[in-house]
């Protein structure tokens, strides 16, 4: 295992924005309010314990989406807890893109996935829907080492002490611990295309028109975001950099 | 494969722990004979499937063959009674000289992500057979997309290499625990009053039952096997299990 510097880690927001030029042709702008919060606050921040950046977007001219969030958190120059987050608005029943990449010098703990926002025993079509272009991304990214151990493929446990979180991921979802450098720049490659798979759904997305669907969609994935906020362990960091209640700021953009 | 092979002893096992719950037998589903199934030889593949009806039980289907031989393939599936709250259960196991591929569930029949109480009752309470078998030589993800769609948060699937024989009973040991789990449900289970719930129940059993009937046998069934069994033998099968 190499452990890797502070000055060496993931650049996550450049790598995705100005390397991969995930969002070339999309004219993003800045979402200054989110659910009645002002997020100017969020946009670059210095605390105590830490800087970082979480901007959230929205697309000029579209309907289509709750918000784009890219952001970094950088903690004690010792940990980088990076998001991308695209959440589709409550007409569409897209899955959410989430990617929480963790960096630290001996690993990253990352999550990508592409959340269903229906029960998927209950809506085969969902898949056949918008899963048929991640099945083939699925199975080549979950061979990276740290998803794999000892020729094991744990694709599917690093959440294992929260069932919540496990019920909110696709099965397409990757998620591991992963340790050597080469395989950290592998990762955001993986992060990217799924990325882009979300992007290329929400052009094609139509919106709901059955209200009971639009109903059973829309509790589900408000379930999604109430477990986020409230459950997830990095929550807990943030309540502490910024305190009970200024934290929702943050975790509704990351989530 | 040596014609003295042992496979592993799935259906024994599996039927010693189904059989306390005197199960009857079901001769016809939904107007078709199951009687072909019993005992069957199509093209290379030898075996048998029956179904059966217990006390909270719609149908517990089983059954093995063998085919060309070399390949030993074995399937439970049991569904709960409509009135009733109760998973599925799934299992399924193939044989090589080499491997065993399984995979076993206990399936919800509601949005587990949802209702919480479910989760818990039904799914969490088996987390700890989860966090066993994680240690399971050749874990990994189930391979099909359809099949992964449907599975739980516990689901248990592995390619689990045979080095000594002693590893075909370790592959065997997550099905009979989790039916054993499974099983443990069934005194405590009582009729659902809630008519939406019980609505809720049926919308999602229909779901499932839709999809693993057009797709679990052709997906975990190698072409070469599915064209021994011919497509009447799988649409039979498919009447035993779902």
């Amino acid at each position: 295992m190499a452990k890797v510097a502070w000055n060496d880690m993931t650049a996550f927001a450049r790598v995705i924005v100005e390397d991969y030029k995930l969002f070339e042709g999309l004219d993003l702008v800045p979402l200054e309010t989110y659910e009645g919060m002002d997020t100017r606050p969020a946009w670059e921040f210095k605390a105590p314990m830490a800087t970082g950046f979480y901007k959230p977007y929205i697309l000029r001219g579209s309907d289509r989406v709750e918000k784009i969030t890219v952001g970094e958190l950088h903690y004690m120059g010792r940990a980088r807890y990076c998001a991308l987050n695209m959440t589709a608005s409550d007409a569409y029943d897209l899955p959410i893109y989430a990617c929480e990449f963790d960096e630290t010098a001996p690993r990253v703990g990352v999550t990508v996935d592409l959340m269903p926002v229906v029960d998927m025993g209950r809506h085969e079509e969902y898949r056949q829907k918008y899963y048929r272009d991640l099945a083939p991304l699925w199975r080549k990214y979950r061979t990276i080492a740290g998803f794999t151990s000892e020729g094991r493929c744990l694709v599917q446990r690093r959440y294992g002490p929260w069932p919540w979180a496990r019920e909110s991921l696709s099965p397409f979802s990757l998620d591991g611990r992963v340790e050597e450098k080469e395989d950290r720049a592998k990762l955001m490659e993986a992060v990217v295309a799924y990325a882009r798979v979300w992007l290329e759904l929400l052009k094609r997305a139509e919106p709901m028109r059955d209200e009971d669907y639009r109903r059973e969609v829309l509790r589900r994935k408000k379930k999604l975001q109430q477990y986020y906020r409230d459950l997830d362990p990095g929550g807990e960091v943030l309540k502490k950099i910024f305190g009970e209640g200024r934290h929702r700021l943050f975790v509704s953009l990351v989530f | 494969m040596d014609a003295d092979m042992q496979w592993t002893p799935y259906l024994e096992r599996m039927k010693e722990l189904i059989d306390p719950l005197r199960p009857d037998p079901i001769r016809e589903w939904q107007g078709t004979s199951l009687a072909s199934a019993r005992e069957f030889s199509r093209g290379r593949a030898q075996g048998g499937f029956g179904a059966w009806r217990a006390d909270k039980l719609e149908k517990i289907g089983i059954g093995s063959f063998v085919h060309a031989g070399n390949r030993h393939f074995a399937f439970c599936a049991v569904i709960s009674g409509e009135t009733y709250d109760l998973p599925l259960f799934l299992s399924r196991l193939e044989e090589g000289p080499h491997q065993v591929i399984l995979l076993v569930d206990i399936i919800p029949v509601v949005d587990s992500l949802i209702d919480e109480n479910y989760r818990k009752k039904y799914i969490e309470s088996v987390q700890p057979l989860w966090d066993r078998f994680a240690a399971l030589p050749g874990i990994c993800p189930e391979e099909s997309d359809v099949i992964r769609s449907l599975t739980s948060i516990v689901y248990t699937a592995a390619r689990v290499p045979i080095d000594n024989e002693g590893m075909r009973l370790a592959a065997l040991a997550p099905h009979t625990e989790y039916l054993k789990s499974y099983l443990a449900f069934l005194p405590e289970a009582a009729p659902v009053a809630d008519a939406a719930k019980k609505q809720e129940f049926s919308v999602k059993r229909a779901a499932l039952r839709k999809t693993l009937s057009a797709h679990f046998f052709k997906e975990v069934l190698p072409g070469p096997v599915r064209e021994s069994l011919g497509n009447d033998m799988i649409e039979l099968l498919n009447h035993v299990c779902f």
